[in-house]
């Protein structure tokens, strides 16, 4: 199909009642779900995952990406309100947020807030938009040892942001890829570490192992909460929608914020958080009355949330066009396509095209039904944050359970989920990340596919991955973000030995 | 020092051993100019224990400054957690025997006592309500036949 009709195709798609009707449920549960602190939207779309088995991959995906797109909004909700980011994304936006909640502005900020993330998400559709179909054509040209050290490179970026320490983020990637080779070998189907077990051979399903390592120890974190106990709800209101002043005054804040997250986003594992401090700094420096940022600046609210929602958009684009996750919602939605028969990458915009574009509206309708959600529904949906934990908490343990089952219809599926709980809680207690062993459990087993595959067609020879300009260009790549990430750690180190530590 | 890493140091290099010999053992197959299917787990098991030494002879040495400060430990009663623990492991023990509402519903009592739900009203409706809105919710709108187990006879 040409592009032109790719384009044509996909639109429709997107725009049939059916998928606008999921994206908007996506937003509303993206809303709820991103609003109450201690859900993660990681962990709000692995509860909803399941319940979109049953639907057509283009409507399940649709649903998922409203959940994405507004989650993130929905996080500054708690920030502003409650002065608790209900995402870490949202934590730049708590500094502004609240002090203008605090003197009777919530709803001016909430207002603001919604409005820089529709500006921010809209800012990376178009980004996803022009970009993704070009990159995918470069990928087309990749052979498998640049595939290989391209999922390298993704491996090694993400475990130098997701860890504070490189050894341990290696170390649970490794987990990860220890894990990956349970089941048959991708290349001759031989079983390997199933010790007997049926429901071994076709491996750990990821997304049972997903489950486990989000959801349980949110659960409890959750204690943890319980014991601190959360904010207090801000009484006076005011208006919601933004008056035009306002309006003028966050233009420059969201023209900063849009462009930093949506680079960060396409850079696997830099996120959301990074973005809205790196935007708020920004936007700070080049305001003349930076003095009032911390104290209920409207550009303070408006900078980190045209940032973390223009993340979204940017973290799409490795996702579609090199399988690579931008950060764990996308390794998530990776796993939903794949789930649904459909792998990410640059052949899905050749062999699915029409599909392919179909995402990218949908993501631009999410942004859509964020906005008309956000607004219609605020005062209602912030009544959500007073759901007591008691109740929200178990909910969650029961849907993780049956989540668990529905994925192959099996009790042994439950157990993994609960073991992989126990393994997240164990690696916390590590201070080890399981973002580089989930993204390891998504990637591993193209990690082995693509090595052994050029291996094979070398011969055996190592020097393949040396001779290709793209492969070594990743190698490097890989080599300089581990450099990089030792000299921070080095550099951290020598700070703390001197006594500051306010910047760790 | 810190223990918890060497702790968790020896757990991986014991891990990585026993994975090594699982490695060895597995199937060999004999077809020219083609990787075995251990290849792959060779390649994880030398990193693992690469990794594994290096983080050993760092926590020797003392460990990033920065991990000496973080903390972590319960900040709620052990006992929380543990009962939050066993109320799971026997849930999970009992549920292919009890089906999905019969094993739920005490379940979710103990999961919303463990929440500081005290209650009985809001212990009886929550965890009936919740048990059987998702039951029905999952078997009738998105079709996942969730067992029913002993309440087979009295679920519509």
């Amino acid at each position: 199909m040409e592009m032109s009709a790719d384009i044509v195709a996909g639109f429709s798609q997107a725009t049939m009642a059916a998928t606008l009707f999921a994206t908007a449920i996506g937003s509303l549960l993206g809303l709820i779900v991103g609003m109450i602190p201690g859900l993660t939207i990681s962990t709000g779309i692995i509860i909803v995952l399941p319940l979109t088995f049953v639907l057509p991959p283009d409507i399940s995906i649709a649903l998922l990406l409203g959940l994405y797109v507004s989650g993130m909004t929905g996080g500054s909700f708690s920030a502003i309100l409650l002065n608790i980011p209900g995402t870490p994304s949202a934590s730049a936006t708590a500094l502004d947020g609240y002090p203008m909640a605090a003197r009777g502005e919530a709803g001016r900020a909430l207002g603001i807030a919604v409005m820089a993330s529709f500006a921010g998400g809209i800012f990376s559709f178009l980004c996803l938009y022009f970009i993704a179909p070009l990159l995918a054509d470069i990928a087309l040209q990749f052979h498998s040892q640049d595939l290989f050290s391209l999922v390298l490179f993704g491996l090694t970026i993400i475990c130098s942001f997701a860890a504070r320490s490189l050894i341990k983020g290696l170390i649970a990637a490794m987990i990860g890829l220890m894990i990956v080779t349970i089941g048959q070998d991708p290349m001759m189907g031989t079983q390997r570490f199933t010790f007997g077990e049926v429901n071994l051979i076709a491996g750990i399903h990821f997304l049972t192992a997903l489950i486990g390592l989000f959801a349980i120890p949110q659960l409890v974190d959750n204690l943890v909460e319980l014991k601190r106990g959360s904010g207090h709800l801000a009484r006076r209101f005011g208006s919601v929608l933004p008056r035009l002043t306002d309006l003028k005054r966050i233009r420059v804040p969201v023209m900063i914020g849009a462009p930093i997250g949506a680079f960060l986003g396409i850079l696997p594992g830099a996120g959301g958080p990074i973005a809205a401090f790196i935007s708020y700094d920004y936007a700070k420096k080049v305001n003349a009355e930076s003095a009032r940022f911390g104290h209920g600046a409207i550009e303070g609210v408006a900078a980190p949330e045209a940032a973390n929602n223009a993340v979204t958009g940017g973290a799409i684009i490795p996702m579609m066009t090199l399988g690579i996750p931008g950060d764990p919602v996308t390794a998530i939605l990776i796993g939903a396509l794949l789930v649904h028969g459909l792998a990410p990458g640059p052949l899905l915009f050749l062999e699915r095209g029409d599909f392919a574009y179909g995402i990218i509206f949908s993501f631009f309708w999410a942004n859509i039904f964020n906005i008309i959600v956000a607004f219609a529904g605020l005062r209602l949906l912030v009544k959500v944050l007073a759901t007591p934990r008691a109740l929200l908490m178990p909910t969650i343990a029961l849907l993780c359970v049956i989540g668990s089952y529905a994925l192959r219809n099996n009790f042994f599926d439950v157990y993994v989920m609960f073991g992989f709980g126990l393994l997240g809680l164990a690696m916390r207690w590590l201070d080890m990340p399981v973002v580089p062993l989930m993204l390891a459990l998504v990637l591993g087993r193209q990690l082995e596919e693509q090595l052994r595959v050029s291996l094979v067609s070398s011969q055996g020879d190592v020097s393949i991955f040396f001779t290709s300009p793209i492969s070594v260009g990743f190698l490097g790549l890989a080599a300089v973000s581990v450099i990089w990430s030792l000299a921070a750690e080095r550099r951290r180190r020598r700070k703390v030995a001197l006594g500051s530590v306010s910047d760790i | 020092m810190v223990p918890r890493n060497i702790v968790a140091a020896i757990v991986l290099i014991l891990v990585g051993i026993g994975y090594s010999v699982l490695t060895s053992n597995l199937p060999t197959r004999e077809i020219e100019q083609t990787t075995e299917p251990s290849f792959f787990p060779w390649v994880v098991t030398v990193c693992l224990l690469a990794l594994s030494i290096a983080l050993l002879a760092q926590a020797l040495r003392g460990g990033t400054a920065y991990e000496n400060l973080v903390a972590f430990g319960p900040e709620v009663g052990a006992g929380r957690y543990l009962a939050g623990f066993v109320a799971f492991a026997v849930y999970l023990v009992l549920l292919p025997n009890l089906g999905f509402v019969a094993a739920n519903v005490p379940f979710f009592v103990v999961l919303m006592a463990i929440y500081g739900e005290r209650r009985p009203v809001w212990l009886t409706v929550g965890s009936v309500g919740v048990s059987l809105v998702l039951f029905f919710l999952f078997r009738e709108l998105f079709q996942i036949r969730l067992p029913a187990g002993v309440l087979a006879a009295w679920l519509p």
